[in-house]
């Protein structure tokens, strides 16, 4: 044992006792996540945007800021009435954006469950069983690898048109092959672990042993990712809407915001800085929460 | 090594031929009737029946898919629905822009993002390195076609420096390509700066100081070529992003490419295009992770030394 | 190689009242913590402690290898054949790892770089100190390699090639390649099997013989040291609570702590069926007790333990101990 890696074992050794002296796992978990500034910006970031999503309705009115044709006031810069200024056709950019993070986030989270329920399933089942059945889920699912998400995605859109539903399906579909082999990995490493053998010796049947220890123990992990994917999944929306594969004008998504706008942008570049600032901030809040998350549930990946 | 590219080589066979059906059966079970494309204006009955019987649309589809798989083989990706040229000759034309887009982006990425990586990762405590981590959170996060207009309206607009649009000669293709690689260049930095830090405090690490050897080929001899292979890993996975975002790219800066083209096709209901750039891409994406894993098996003596029939 | 053996100095080693600690997340480590070492031109000292006691910490800084930023030598003077290691730069540092001081570590699985041939690792150290070209480092290199027990052809292959042993002995000819004058061995044979570990010390003495090395022997097994040490020193806590030769620590042992060893060792002559462990564990590095460090383990600890610091009680000229058990006035009563 080296000395580095005693002072190592040393500090978990001593969170040992924390975690089942003193504190829950979720209190340990909480206190290493608050340790780190950056996640806890990133959380903060990212439940005002939330927060914005679901209270668009009260911060400005959909219909008469975000939708209306406004002639009079098109392109309009940044002032004291319109914080962002307007767009091309006089509507307010602030509005837009304050409703567009309701279908980004929709969006977003539902294409991610879904990929999260069928890879889930996919994981579990070859994680778990290992062997032929292994093989062939994962096999399959390399299949879908070897396509950039992106371009699947574009594919399911092509074939089956771009509606809300068909976009979150795509995208949930596209982000499958990556969740059944983070799902896989994690129910691997807990499979062989000592309380899964003893459930198994006592005799538990083998879809209680899933769903009982085996998921409840790689949830951290997958909560990592499914923070990570979201602000993936954000971003392949607006990456479809902007060219023009996505959520269609006039309803307010910022891919679609900057796509209409760069028409206009070499002499008002204030239309393409609002909503592609909102793109990135929500993902890099979601990025910096997962890095924090990650970080405080394996604390030996920090450095 | 030459069984080992062999072996690989025939290894993707299959999973092109895979990858052909699921986008294939994608494609075929798009609603609507592609005569209707074909026809536009001509649209009658009888027309839509000679076309169909033309391309053997109506047979069932597993007649369709060896039917196309068999004039894949033979380089034929059959004819557009719109421009009645062959698919082929599209991609030839548009595919070249593409590469070079994808190229730049890569150099990019690789010429950037290693050095400024492998150097934050041997002084992590250094004001560089912490500047290094800052850009790289921010640039992981960037979307390639903000950024991509934030770069036009910089360079092009403002400065009057670069080209903003079009694939004519070298300085079109600097935006292009710092658009699509930044992401991916965070990403190279980040991780080779943490699988340096990481390196760095192995116990071989500390063997070799306890030699004399000094810091400079610590970090040169034993350090760097550890520290490359979760680097090479990720750049084989960024390839197929690469590729994804080729399509943004080539959209923001106007680029006549595969992922132009790719839109157009989707937009026009184009199916043997869309077809076409797909296959195309997944091919790219498959050869690229070839690349990579031979490169990865230069530097890993495990992998080489198993193909090129020494001991062990 | 005999030219370079002439030392005037008594002591190839000194290590005066070292301290060094860690910063980490929960606070001050405190690794070593004053201790004294020394060892004498050909002799060999065991280092005996549990894990964490700061046997590997002490070691590192004899190379001056502490980890930074984290680890930092607080006090202390480590003198190697009369000069301070600890005031060296960089460059004479370079010079004395690998030619005058040389380490074994611990785990050669680890040890060995896996993407370079033994031989090259070898000749590394070779090239550096000797000057010499690389054929010429190669070829010395494969020398060494003989010399260990493996066939020199085998240079040309890299470490995960070597089963556990083999690497061990790749690690001793890393170590031994200069010849250096003093051999730093970091519980060689912990990480390997049984029946090679007997193979790997012996091979280590033989090598320390010949070479007329000073070694010093760091280990929590009691039996290598008999076999290996001609002096032994017991660090608890990062402090040495007992010194002295062979027949001092084995046969006359004082401090509680290493009685306390010897009754945890199973023993074959008497066949006693029960081991005695001592009671409660190594103290939390972070949080050292006050006064004797071993006091909360101690079954004669005293109020007196509590509070004070028990300084060097000599019971002899060879033997030593910190121990309130023991007064200075013993040393006037033998």
């Amino acid at each position: 044992m080296t000395e580095t890696n005693a002072v190592r074992k040393y500090s978990t050794k001593k969170e040992f006792f924390k975690e089942y002296k003193k504190k829950s796992r979720l209190q340990e978990i909480w206190r290493m996540f608050l340790k780190n500034k950056l996640a806890v910006i990133g959380l903060v970031i990212f439940v005002i945007i939330v927060l914005t999503a679901i209270m668009a309705p009260l911060i400005s009115d959909y219909e008469n800021d975000a939708i209306k044709m406004n002639v009079s006031e098109r392109l309009t810069p940044p002032n004291s009435q319109h914080i962002f200024g307007t767009d091309e056709i006089g509507r307010d950019i602030f509005a837009r954006i304050v409703h567009g993070a309701r279908i980004s986030l929709l969006v977003g989270l539902s294409s991610v469950i879904i990929a999260l329920f069928i890879g889930g399933i996919f994981g579990a089942v070859a994680g778990f069983f290992g062997g032929k059945v292994d093989g062939i889920i994962m096999r399959s699912m390399d299949v879908f690898l070897c396509l950039p998400d992106v371009l699947l995605a574009l594919a399911i859109v092509a074939a089956f048109g771009t509606s809300l539903v068909n976009m979150t399906i795509a995208i949930g579909l596209s982000f499958t092959p990556k969740f059944s082999r983070v799902v896989r990995s994690a129910v691997m490493t807990v499979r062989d672990i000592e309380y899964v053998e003893a459930a198994r010796a006592i005799g538990a049947t083998n879809s209680r042993i899933i769903l009982q220890h085996v998921l409840i123990n790689c949830i951290g992990p997958i909560i990592v990712q499914v923070t990570l994917y979201v602000a993936n999944a954000i971003l392949t929306i607006s990456a479809l809407s902007f060219i023009g594969l996505g959520i269609k004008a006039p309803t307010p998504e910022w891919g679609n915001m900057l796509a209409s706008g760069r028409a206009f942008m070499r002499d008002n570049a204030y239309i393409v800085m609002a909503p592609g600032f909102a793109i990135f901030i929500t993902i890099l809040s979601l990025n910096l929460l997962g890095d924090g998350l990650r970080d405080a549930l394996d604390p030996r990946l920090k450095q | 090594m030459i069984k080992y590219v062999v072996k690989r080589l025939l290894e993707m066979i299959p999973i092109i031929f895979a990858l052909t059906f699921v986008v294939f059966t994608i494609m075929y079970f798009t609603p609507g009737d592609p005569t209707a494309v074909i026809l536009g204006n001509e649209y009658t009955e009888e027309a839509s029946m000679r076309i169909k019987q033309e391309l053997g649309l109506d047979k069932p589809f597993f007649v369709q898919f060896v039917r196309y798989v068999g004039n894949l083989i033979r380089g034929d990706f059959g004819m557009s629905y719109i421009t009645r040229a062959p698919v082929s000759e599209q991609l030839i034309g548009r595919f070249p822009n593409t590469f070079k887009v994808v190229a730049g982006a890569m150099l990019f990425c690789v010429a950037l993002g290693v050095p400024i990586g492998v150097f934050s990762g041997t002084k992590p405590y250094s004001l560089l390195s912490n500047i290094t981590m800052v850009i790289g959170l921010l640039g992981v996060s960037l979307p390639i076609f903000w950024l991509g207009l934030l770069l036009i309206l910089l360079f092009s607009v403002k400065l009057g420096w670069l080209p903003s649009s079009g694939i004519e000669g070298f300085s079109s293709l600097i935006l292009p390509s710092i658009a699509l690689g930044a992401n991916y260049m965070a990403n190279i930095m980040r991780t080779t700066r943490s699988s340096m830090l990481e390196v760095i405090r192995q116990d071989y690490i500390r063997t070799a100081k306890a030699k004399g050897v000094s810091q400079r080929n610590i970090v040169r001899k034993h350090a760097l070529r550890n520290a490359m292979m979760p680097t090479i890993t990720v750049i084989g996975m960024n390839i197929g992003a690469l590729l994804g975002g080729v399509v943004l790219t080539e959209t923001v800066f106007s680029i006549p490419g595969t992922g132009r083209l790719l839109v157009e096709s989707i937009n026009n209901r184009d199916t043997p295009s869309v077809l076409g750039c797909l296959v195309i891409m997944a091919v790219c994406v498959a050869v690229s992770n070839l690349i990579v894993d031979l490169i990865y098996a230069y530097i890993d003596p495990q992998i080489k030394s198993q193909y090129s029939g020494g001991r062990g | 190689m005999d030219a370079k053996k002439v030392n005037t100095q008594e002591n190839t080693l000194e290590i005066k009242n070292l301290e060094i600690e860690y910063f980490s997340d929960d606070g001050i480590v405190k690794a070593v913590n004053g201790i004294d070492i020394f060892i004498k031109t050909g002799k060999t000292i065991g280092l005996v402690g549990e894990t964490g006691a700061g046997k590997t910490t002490t070691a590192l800084s004899i190379l001056n290898l502490v980890p930074e930023p984290q680890g930092k030598i607080v006090s202390g003077e480590i003198l190697l054949e009369g000069k301070n290691v600890l005031t060296m730069n960089e460059d004479e540092l370079e010079d004395i790892r690998g030619d005058k001081v040389a380490m074994i570590f611990q785990d050669p699985m680890t040890s060995l770089n896996p993407v370079l041939t033994i031989g090259d690792q070898i000749a590394e150290g070779l090239e550096i100190h000797r000057k010499i070209s690389k054929k010429e480092s190669i070829k010395q290199a494969k020398e060494m390699l003989e010399l260990v027990g493996i066939p020199g052809d085998r240079a040309g292959e890299y470490p995960y090639q070597f089963s556990g042993g083999m690497k061990q002995r790749v690690v001793i000819a890393i170590a031994l390649a200069c010849s250096p004058d003093l051999l730093i061995a970091d519980e060689p044979t912990t990480a390997l099997d049984v029946t090679i570990q007997a193979q790997v010390l012996m091979l280590i003495n033989e090598l320390k013989d010949k070479y007329r090395m000073s070694m010093l022997m760091i280990t929590h097994d009691l039996g290598i040291v008999a076999e290996v040490c001609d002096e032994v020193s017991v660090i608890y806590a990062g402090n040495i609570l007992e010194h002295g030769n062979l027949k001092d620590i084995f046969d006359n042992m004082l401090h509680p702590y290493t009685k306390g060893l010897f009754d945890a060792l199973p023993d074959i002559e008497t066949r006693r069926s029960e081991l005695k462990p001592i009671k409660g564990l190594t103290p939390d590095p972070t949080n050292l007790p006050s006064g004797c460090p071993f006091h909360p383990r101690c079954d004669y600890a005293m109020e007196v333990c509590f509070s004070v610091m028990p300084g060097n009680k000599w019971i002899s000229s060879t033997h030593c101990v910190q121990c309130h058990l023991y007064k200075d006035t013993d040393k006037n009563m033998l």
